[in-house]
């Protein structure tokens, strides 16, 4: 409802000098960014006598590389889902919250973000081990009869690299919920609606833009991930952006990393772009 | 006018830049030209020991000096094939399955003992492809183990396979060097073969290894996170471990040894060779041969927790006298790593 409203008052957006402001960006993004990305796509494009798609059909031809395409899909989806659960709220107690409340809690949400992935996946070592806090929790509330070790499973990597990528779900939600006019549901209380129908057709809807980038960023970012599921689940659990990896790294296979890379790439664009269609259709609907 | 003014005074400018440019530049090569450089590549790694035992030994007998540069086995790999014809680096260091392409795309300087004489004292097994390389050290491999939670040291390679160590048990991947000891020494438990002839037995040695799977904690890439776990009990043996790095950490104080099991240990390949073409030969085998000799072998050994290559120079204390130690054929392991690797990530995974 906002998006359209930004467009109709610039009726040739290239014609606005205004936009001559992203030329740093743009040219940056260039330089460093998309030739790199051009020249590792045409990578694995072209084999020895040409072009060719034979790595793409080699990789495909292979069942174990599905599996490694599944599970890529499945903790990254598993991550954004938990993200959300949990950043949604969150968002809301934020954006409602008071000045220093408010400090306080977008501190200790941004403070994180310096520490760097690797230390949290350490620190997370910890807590998921055998005899970690979230086993001796779970076998203290009588929900495990014995101590379980959390780490190296799949179950360890979502909830480690779910905590890491938090912040990039909560983060977009709130700025779009600071926005919403609070008594816009008072309003809809005032004509009937209930808690949840108005939460449904009015804030739902309303933060949607919010929901999309954050769940953009989190799914992007954990299906790329690299040193969190090598520190949390290790070398037994293969997904493509691992896979890729060592392509590079070990095997030096440019033509496979690239493939993979290409393959990734593709997923999650198509995954991101699909869903936030699909969002703004169920948005608009209402 | 302004105009011409800020041309002119531009031209000088660079003028007086080029002039100090080139002093600069020159500067060094005056210098070299009184005592000569010899350029050693290395890993990171290695740049203590380089610097603190090998170097001054060199520069005090050839009165020359020693620039060391660290990086990774691939990456010096990378630098004599983009200098082929005009190499700058006299010596390198690398691993041993490093060396294999390095000799097929003839970039090294063969071995001799006329220029390197102590290349007499080596050990069998030490001298590779009939002296493309030589190995200056033997690091060992054997089973890391956490003392505070298994006060018996292990004594055998298949204690690890044994159910009581449930999830206890951390393997490096097939990807670090230091995880094909697994692979060869399952082959010969299985087999009961020699392990030169066993460690061609692949398909056996996958066959045994998948057994381990209820007993595996991890299988790491990241050797500081293997350890980690190891000191925290988490983890009650890593097999296979490098002795440089388990008794490093023994030594900080964390609870970590080091056992050799009665098959036998691994030993670690640490190759030097000489560049081809490279400039300054005389001083590059000085180098390679003021590193084989006994005094620096001596001090090397202790330094990294080694076994030295020289034979006739001092074992440090602690370090196992009389085990068996396995050669690895890495012509074999070049080969086939690829192939070893891709069965291992559809074998192993959880």
């Amino acid at each position: 409802m906002t998006a359209p409203a930004v467009h109709t008052t610039a009726p040739s957006p290239w014609r606005d000098p205004v936009i001559l402001l992203a030329l740093p960006a743009v040219i940056y993004l260039l330089v460093v960014y998309a030739y790199p990305l051009l020249w590792l796509l045409m990578k694995s494009f072209i084999g020895p006598a040409g072009p060719t798609l034979q790595p793409y059909i080699s990789f495909m031809s292979d069942p174990f590389n599905w599996r490694v395409v599944g599970n890529t899909l499945r903790v990254a989806a598993w991550v954004t889902l938990f993200c959300f659960l949990i950043g949604y709220p969150a968002a809301f107690a934020l954006a409602r919250a008071g000045a220093l409340v408010q400090i306080v809690m977008l501190v200790s949400i941004i403070l994180p973000l310096s520490i760097g992935a690797v230390v949290k996946a350490f620190a997370w070592q910890i807590v998921l081990r055998r005899d970690g806090v979230v086993s001796q929790l779970l076998v203290g509330l009588g929900v495990w009869d014995d101590p379980q070790r959390l780490l190296f499973t799949e179950t360890g990597l979502v909830l480690g690299a779910a905590n890491i990528f938090l912040p990039f779900m909560i983060l977009p939600i709130y700025s779009v919920v600071k926005l919403i006019d609070p008594r816009l549901s008072e309003a809809g209380a005032t004509l009937g609606a209930t808690p949840f129908y108005s939460f449904a057709h009015v804030t739902l809807p309303l933060t949607l833009p919010g929901i999309v980038s954050g769940v953009a960023f989190v799914f992007s970012m954990s299906v790329s991930m690299f040193v969190i599921p090598s520190l949390l689940i290790g070398d037994r659990f293969q997904t493509l952006a691992t896979l890729t990896g060592r392509s590079f790294l070990l095997m030096r296979n440019e033509q496979l990393g690239s493939t993979t890379a290409v393959i990734l790439l593709t997923l999650a664009v198509a995954i991101v772009v699909g869903s936030t269609w699909l969002a703004r259709r169920l948005g608009g609907s209402t | 006018m302004t105009k011409i003014t800020t041309v002119s005074f531009t031209r000088r400018t660079i003028m007086a830049a080029a002039g100090a440019a080139t002093a600069t530049l020159a500067a060094p090569r005056i210098l070299s030209a009184q005592t000569k450089e010899v350029v050693v590549g290395g890993a990171a790694s290695h740049k203590s020991f380089v610097e603190q035992i090998v170097a001054p030994a060199v520069e005090k007998k050839f009165g020359c000096k020693v620039v060391f540069e660290g990086s990774r086995s691939l990456v010096n790999l990378e630098k004599m094939q983009k200098n082929k014809d005009k190499q700058y680096l006299s010596v390198v260091m690398m691993d041993d399955p490093v060396m294999i392409p390095a000799v097929s795309e003839g970039l090294l300087e063969k071995l001799t003992p006329e220029k390197v004489p102590n290349l007499k004292l080596l050990k069998a097994g030490t001298i590779h492809m009939d002296g493309m390389w030589c190995n200056y050290l033997q690091p060992w491999l054997g089973i890391a183990y956490n003392p505070k939670v298994m006060p018996a040291a292990p004594t055998s390679w298949a204690q690890i396979y044994d159910p009581k160590y449930k999830g206890r048990i951390i393997l490096p991947s097939l990807q670090n060097t230091e995880g094909l000891a697994n692979l060869f020494m399952a082959a010969h438990l299985a087999t009961g073969k020699p392990m030169a002839e066993a460690q061609k037995d692949i398909d056996a040695a996958f066959k045994k290894l998948v057994t381990i799977k209820p007993n595996l904690l991890t299988v790491y890439t990241q050797m500081p996170q293997a350890y980690n776990l190891l000191e925290q009990g988490e983890g009650f043996m890593i097999s296979s471990a490098i002795s440089q790095v388990a008794l490093d950490r023994k030594a900080s104080g964390a609870p970590v040894d080091i056992a050799v099991p009665k098959e036998g240990i691994f030993s670690m390949p640490s190759g030097v060779a000489l560049v081809k073409g490279a400039p300054q030969p005389e001083l590059g085998a000085g180098y390679v041969d003021v590193m084989l000799s006994v005094e620096v072998q001596s001090a090397l050994a202790a330094k990294t927790n080694s076994l030295p290559t020289n034979k006739d120079a001092a074992i440090p204390p602690g370090m196992p006298t009389n085990a068996t130690i396995h050669t690895v054929d890495w012509a074999f392991v070049a080969a086939n790593r690829g192939e070893w690797v891709k069965r291992w990530d559809r074998e192993m995974a959880l």
